[in-house]
């Protein structure tokens, strides 16, 4: 696959992807193997990882079978990669789940699941990637995947706004203490985006709902790959002034 | 509840056992760490990881630094004294 010459070039360097078997996570392993970055797909199901993997041409790559709720796993897995691949440049967080539920529903254990992934299993990959035995000595790049839902509220997702609320302001605090070390850190706040996920969530409003929530995007509803572009600028080591940014990619939803 | 005194007889560590622990501490490599590094040497050794170091302390050993501890660590050698001194190291 052809590399553009190009401050988004990625000449081999490793990034971690998780949520790499679909949606998001898979739209910005698609677009870091095109810009010549070695991809590692993070994910639970193996045979949806290889549908992700296929889709990378001959960009080199590395599956990941890790279920992100067991933290306790995830620095080991992420030393042994490392092993097998040499140094790692990046991480994008990109898994995440949604529970939409009012207050009378929202019970400790439905928040728990949300924050196990959306934030702790976060925070635990950039801990293990940022291992000074791990990361490439010349520095990184970590990008979190936020959400519009970080910075404005939406009725039945007080969980899901907690989580992208406090992982854009970890990833604030860890911009601050890595940029010793030269590695950046940032997170894209993306509007309504049609993935499944966002399909299993949509289906529990009415037509009306949805319809309301896509006009709120002046320019319309996103597709992945427009998360992915913005992450894979945000991890490119030609961005090497940004960090601790919240990027809105969101069609204008929260410019109003 | 008793007070317990110095750390648990399962977590007192030999040197080799406590240069790996230190290396895991400060993220280096197995082996770069012995008993003469100092405290500049070690790249992870900063602020923030003396920070880490006062935790893992706390967390494995029940050990509590003194604020003339923590100033007085000057490398591997001052830690050992530290680790010592509370019973969580043995050997020469």
């Amino acid at each position: 696959m052809p590399v553009p010459s190009s401050f988004l070039a990625f000449d081999g360097r490793w990034v971690v992807v998780t949520g790499a078997s679909s949606g998001l996570g898979r739209a910005v392993a698609v677009e870091l193997a095109g810009l010549g970055a070695g991809v590692v797909l993070v994910g639970r199901h193996a045979g949806r990882l290889a549908e992700t993997a296929a889709l990378l041409g001959n960009a080199a790559h590395r599956t990941l079978e890790l279920d992100l709720v067991e933290h306790a796993r995830i620095v080991p897995a992420i030393t042994q990669l490392r092993q097998d691949v040499g140094p790692l440049y990046g991480l994008c967080h990109a898994a995440g789940v949604v529970e939409t539920r009012p207050l009378p529903a929202n019970t400790v254990d439905t928040l728990r699941k949300q924050f196990d992934i959306n934030l702790f299993a976060g925070l635990e990959l950039a801990r293990a990637v940022c291992r000074r035995d791990v990361l490439a000595a010349e520095g990184g790049s970590l990008v979190f995947i936020s959400s519009v839902y970080g910075r404005v509220g939406m009725p039945g997702q007080t969980g899901y706004c907690a989580t992208k609320g406090a992982v854009a302001a970890a990833v604030r605090a860890l911009a601050i203490e890595l940029a010793r070390r030269q590695v950046r850190v940032n997170c894209i706040s993306p509007g309504l985006v049609h993935t499944e996920m966002t399909r299993q969530s949509l289906a529990l409003l009415s037509k009306e709902h949805v319809d309301k929530l896509e006009a709120a995007h002046p320019l319309g509803p996103g597709k992945p790959e427009d998360v992915g572009r913005a992450a894979a600028f945000l991890l490119a080591p030609g961005s090497r002034w940004i960090t601790g940014a919240d990027l809105a990619v969101d069609g204008g939803y929260t410019a109003q | 509840m008793g007070e317990q005194e110095g750390p648990l007889a399962a977590a007192i560590m030999n040197i080799e056992q406590a240069l790996e622990w230190i290396a895991e501490v400060f993220e280096e490599s197995p082996g770069r760490i012995v008993t003469t590094t100092l405290r500049k040497e070690i790249p992870g050794w900063d602020s923030l990881g003396t920070l880490s170091l006062i935790a893992a302390l706390d967390e494995r050993f029940d050990i509590h630094l003194s604020e003339q501890d923590i100033e007085g660590m000057q490398g591997v050698g001052d830690l050992f004294e530290i680790l010592r001194r509370q019973g969580a190291l043995q050997g020469a």
